[in-house]
């Protein structure tokens, strides 16, 4: 078994070197298209995390003071059941406030534990038939002088321009990067082709003497799969790259405060890396298994 | 041992490579398969180790209907059957000994019986002092001798031999002849297409004829023609 596990290792090795400008092509493309999945998808959980609470259309939250009447809610609801000026609305009870707290403020636990549910506000997120500043400055006002409510935030121009910065941002990276993936595995599936190619001769006598057409498969694939997954390796480091650079440049910077909470944790960092290297390695045995299948007639 | 009930095959463009033949091979036999280029001895080969599939008829080998065998099992019928052809089919990056316990590695046999089975094959076939050297380091019938040890080290059922003189010079093919006698008297069934009078002649075994892919002759103890 061990023998057999060195063989495969070895018939691996020995084809990725003999094959090595196509092989680093290969795994430059699938660094690079990672590397851009990666990039996409921290830009969208920073914003996700900077404009939680201003999403799918909430307009204006009203937020209740954290000892506010039973009597002040039925009140509340009220309105809002009953104005053509709501569309909809969604209730955020103290605990919920706290735990979006929490993710909200993953990299200042200091805060966190300065916090519990108790004097955390609850609140109503409300979307508006119409989304138009005016109108919806309107309403917030009428709500403000509601008995019980403490404030009621508005979402910014500010809040707009990141959610549009950030979503055409990841979107265009996503294109780019869902192009490059199907590049890697072309390109993935030409290499293992080659290496196929050039093994001609011993895969004739291995399917003569009776190897197995796994026997004779696994070693191709595996060669895949390893460009996907050093591809993925490398991009891996670029993630960090990007958390430690241009999500923090918009944290610090002053200009928006709203910025301040872009931010991901490294956890985050940590999970989307073993995605990209699931990632890097299915595209590898994608891209190896058709070419196995197509050209490796066992 | 080997089986064939009613067999043909036809390749595309109609050309009949096999019509309607039946043969009944027992262990330990020695066939020679005979006939002219084109009259389907070599179909008849590809049949047997299942590397062409008949169109009718049937054929057992080794116990095994072939044509109710499922693809995944045809590699290990192929284990009891040793195949060495005109040309040769070696490796030519590894020496005698790689390529011999090449064909042990690649269907999972452990290293030391390779260690231990690749030596005495080689002495077998008389290359234990080239051991080392690459095919190309090796004149025709050594290279053939090679081929042998690599179909036969595994000690199969049968061995099938596509014309395996067809390169060779005389004194070559009295030696690789001799070497098959002797692995035929070993037990193991050897079945081999060959269009060279002198061979056939000599050995004084069955002949199977085949003209245009019928079988025209049946003998024990035959002569070419």
């Amino acid at each position: 078994m061990i023998y057999r596990l060195w063989y495969f290792i070895r018939e691996t090795v020995v084809s990725l070197w003999r094959n090595l400008s196509l092989t680093l092509a290969a795994i430059l493309t699938v660094g690079i298209s990672l590397s851009l999945v990666g990039t996409s998808i921290l830009v969208r959980e920073g914003a996700d995390r900077a404009t939680a609470q201003f999403q799918e259309g909430v307009e204006f939250i009203v937020f209740m003071n954290a000892d506010h009447t039973p009597d002040q809610d039925v009140a509340i609801r009220q309105v809002l059941d009953t104005s053509p000026a709501i569309s909809e609305y969604a209730y955020i009870d103290k605990m919920a406030a706290y735990e979006e707290f929490q993710v909200l403020f993953v990299d200042k636990p200091e805060l966190i534990e300065s916090v519990s549910p108790d004097v955390m506000p609850p609140s109503y997120r409300i979307v508006p038939a119409d989304p138009d500043a005016a109108n919806v400055a309107e309403l917030a006002r009428q709500f403000s002088t509601q008995p019980g409510v403490r404030e009621v935030a508005t979402a910014t121009d500010a809040i707009r321009q990141i959610e549009d910065f950030s979503t055409r941002v990841s979107q265009v990276l996503l294109v780019a990067a869902v192009v490059l993936v199907v590049v890697s595995a072309m390109l993935i599936l030409n290499t293992v082709f080659t290496a196929i190619g050039a093994r001609r001769e011993e895969i004739e006598v291995m399917k003569l003497v009776g190897a197995t057409n796994w026997f004779v498969r696994i070693p191709f694939m595996l060669e895949g799969m390893i460009h996907g997954l050093i591809g993925a390796g490398l991009a891996i480091p670029s993630l960090f790259i990007v958390e430690d650079q241009v999500l923090s440049f918009f944290q610090e910077s002053d200009v928006v405060p709203l910025f301040r909470g872009f931010a991901v944790p490294d956890g985050f960092v940590w999970d989307t890396s073993l995605w990209l290297l699931l990632l890097g390695g299915t595209v590898g045995m994608l891209g190896s298994a058709i070419a196995v299948t197509r050209y490796l007639d066992v | 041992m080997i089986r064939l009930e009613s067999v043909s095959k036809v390749f595309k463009g109609d050309v009949t490579a096999l019509r309607d033949a039946s043969a009944e091979i027992q262990r330990g036999e020695f066939v020679f398969l005979v006939g002219p280029s084109g009259s389907g001895k070599s179909t008849f080969i590809r049949l047997l180790n299942r590397e062409e599939v008949a169109d009718s008829g049937r054929i057992m080998v080794a116990g095994k209907d072939l044509g109710s065998l499922s693809s995944w099992r045809v590699p290990y019928l192929r284990r009891n059957i040793g195949c060495i052809f005109q040309d040769y089919k070696l490796l030519s990056k590894k020496t005698v000994s790689e390529n011999v316990a090449f064909g042990l590695e690649v269907i999972g046999r452990p290293r030391t019986v390779i260690k231990r089975q690749v030596p005495a094959i080689l002495e077998l076939v008389g290359l234990s002092r080239k051991a080392d050297r690459t095919p190309d380091e090796l004149s025709g019938g050594e290279q053939q001798r090679v081929s042998i040890a690599r179909a036969f080290v595994n000690r199969p059922l049968i061995l099938l031999a596509d014309e395996p003189t067809g390169n060779l010079d005389p004194a070559a093919s009295v030696g690789i002849m001799r070497l098959l006698d002797r692995i035929n008297r070993s037990g193991t069934t050897v079945v081999m297409a060959t269009h060279e009078r002198g061979v056939v002649d000599t050995m004084r075994r069955r002949v199977i004829e085949l003209d245009r892919g019928v079988i025209v002759r049946d003998e024990s103890r035959g002569v070419y023609d």
